[in-house]
């Protein structure tokens, strides 16, 4: 699906990755991990067109993207979610999703159409379609992103600590989505700080340290192997996480934010 | 009592007129970031050109407006290109500067092609009223009024229920967050402000009838402007309005009850209290992108 070969790129001050390889296959979730300034998201970004690579190439499905503007990446099939700020707070939750299908705008049947599907997988997103995002909770937020993330039905997501600043339900919230999202035919690809968060949800991971990629495995197998546990867990076995969701826990996607609410 | 009716009626024909004037300068702030000092000159500008093509065609002098709203269009999205998004990529803060450098050298554009000599266009309604009872209403106000908030409703609309205007208000909202949804910022970015030099074509047609020109008269017109904004809140297209017939009111009703010589101090008068007891704008309002919601 992706590629990435001996990438090169950074923000003007320095490259942060050096001389990546990366291999995402299609139809998978595949989580990376690595220390704070490993260049996690800044793979997602140099995928995604905010940063173009100095050297080296990026291909979606055999053809090259790397250089190309965010649209245009778009246009090829993937979609990111960021870290932060990823709807607009002033506007509704109908607009946001509208605006997911940008691209599309001139082919209304489409964007209705492809609106109400996302509606019947997120409730949410029709159950708060006026209220403005911002009024909407950490979690919902997330929701109604991957609802809009998928607005162009992209063959892939890129998904920034999609986990960050929440609390253990609306993780597991994101959890199921998540696993929703790849059922419903999108490859994933994810940067994740929870590290066994990240790799019991994805189906492959990949380590990173200093913007090279360190081990890539089947998360199952690097969820097992003891340097992983020394590297990331601070012993030889990890320890429990109060903070991880368990798989299935979540209340399904946008499906009782009353509920969701009173946990956040 | 009639003369205090017959000034609050002027006061708010004229509060609309001046809403529409600022509604431009608001929404370029609101969405961009840049206090556009050479708004007060497109406004002339399109004082101009309404005057100009009125001469020549004897049309309405309102109605070429909607001409010279295009025209303006074009000028804003020139102005755009080549001055300020040049002058942002290097230092955002120096657009205040740019477009000041903008005015300064627009109002010498004006005088060599149209003149320095007072111009205003006369149409037939000019100078007569409506009344009601013993009441008059200015036609000419009147009409100005309506057409300035037909254009502020058009505008509204747009921003609300138009991709361009959702892209706009996303970009208000967050530009990076556009980016990642295949909005070209760049471009609504120019759109944008493109289109807030364009309410300055209805607001420059309307102040042609309205009022006595001259190139430097945007002095005048860009203090009105930003009193408008200051009391309103900047930024904010609701709040533009209000300050707006606020600044009409205060205006009318000092020129009635007061010296007509301090009319003119008024804007400034408004903006000094303002700035000292609400900086938010009467209305609380916040700053940055309320104009998003327009």
């Amino acid at each position: 699906m992706i590629e990435m070969h001996s990438v090169v790129a950074g923000y003007g001050g320095g490259d942060v990755l050096q001389g990546l390889d990366l291999s995402v296959r299609p139809g998978t979730i595949t989580c990376i991990v690595g220390p704070n300034g490993a260049g996690k998201s800044t793979v997602l970004r140099a995928i995604s067109g905010q940063i173009h690579p100095r050297e080296g190439e990026i291909r979606l499905a055999g053809s090259a993207i790397h250089g190309h503007s965010p649209a245009a990446v778009i246009s090829a099939g993937i979609v990111q979610v960021p870290q932060h700020n990823g709807l607009f707070a002033d506007l509704t939750v109908r607009d946001n999703m509208l605006l997911g299908g940008y691209l599309i705008r001139r082919d209304k049947a489409r964007l209705r159409r492809r609106i109400a599907e996302l509606e019947e997988v997120f409730p949410i997103v029709r159950e708060r379609a006026d209220e403005k995002a911002a009024n909407l909770s950490g979690g919902q937020r997330r929701i109604v992103e991957f609802a809009r993330a998928l607005v162009l039905e992209p063959r892939m997501v890129l998904l920034d600590e999609p986990t960050l600043g929440l609390d253990p339900k609306a993780s597991a919230l994101v959890f199921d989505s998540t696993r929703m999202m790849r059922d419903l035919g999108t490859t994933v690809l994810m940067v994740e700080q929870n590290v066994r968060f990240g790799l019991r949800l994805a189906s492959h991971g990949v380590v990173m340290e200093r913007g090279r990629v360190l081990l890539a495995d089947s998360s199952e197998a690097l969820l097992a192997r003891p340097d992983m546990a020394a590297m990331f867990f601070g012993s030889s076995a990890p320890p429990a996480d109060p903070a991880e969701p368990e798989p299935g826990t979540g209340t399904g996607p946008g499906t009782d934010p009353q509920r969701e609410d009173a946990h956040l | 009592m009639t003369l205090l009716l017959q000034t609050l009626i002027f006061g708010c024909l004229i509060g609309g007129v001046y809403a529409l004037m600022s509604s431009g300068f608001t929404l370029i702030f609101g969405v961009m970031d840049v206090i556009n000092l050479a708004q007060g000159c497109l406004l002339i500008t399109g004082a101009y050109l309404s005057w100009w093509m009125w001469q020549r065609t004897g049309l309405d002098p309102l109605l070429l407006g909607v001409l010279s709203s295009a025209a303006l269009y074009g000028i804003g999205w020139l102005l755009y290109k080549g001055v300020v998004a040049r002058v942002q990529r290097v230092d955002p803060g120096l657009t205040l500067v740019a477009t000041f450098a903008v005015a300064v050298a627009g109002e010498g554009v004006i005088a060599l092609v149209f003149g320095t000599s007072d111009r205003s266009a006369t149409p037939s309604y000019f100078n007569t009223s409506f009344h009601l009872g013993s009441l008059s209403v200015p036609k000419a106000q009147l009409y100005a009024c309506i057409g300035a908030l037909v254009v502020l409703g058009g505008l509204y609309a747009l921003l609300r229920g138009t991709f361009l205007g959702r892209a706009i208000r996303a970009c208000a909202s967050s530009r990076g967050g556009a980016e990642l949804v295949g909005i070209d910022v760049e471009r609504a970015m120019a759109q944008m402000f493109a289109l807030g030099a364009a309410t300055t074509g209805f607001g420059g047609a309307a102040l042609s009838v309205l009022y006595q020109f001259l190139p430097d008269s945007q002095d005048i017109w860009i203090g009105r402007v930003l009193c408008v904004v200051v009391l309103g809140g900047l930024g904010s297209l609701p709040g533009a309005l209000a300050g707006a017939v606020v600044l009409g009111l205060g205006e009318a009703l000092t020129s009635t009850y007061w010296d007509v010589r301090w009319t003119t101090a008024v804007p400034y008068m408004l903006i000094l209290a303002i700035l000292l007891l609400r900086p938010q704008g009467l209305f609380g309002i916040t700053l940055r992108r309320e104009g998003a919601r327009a």
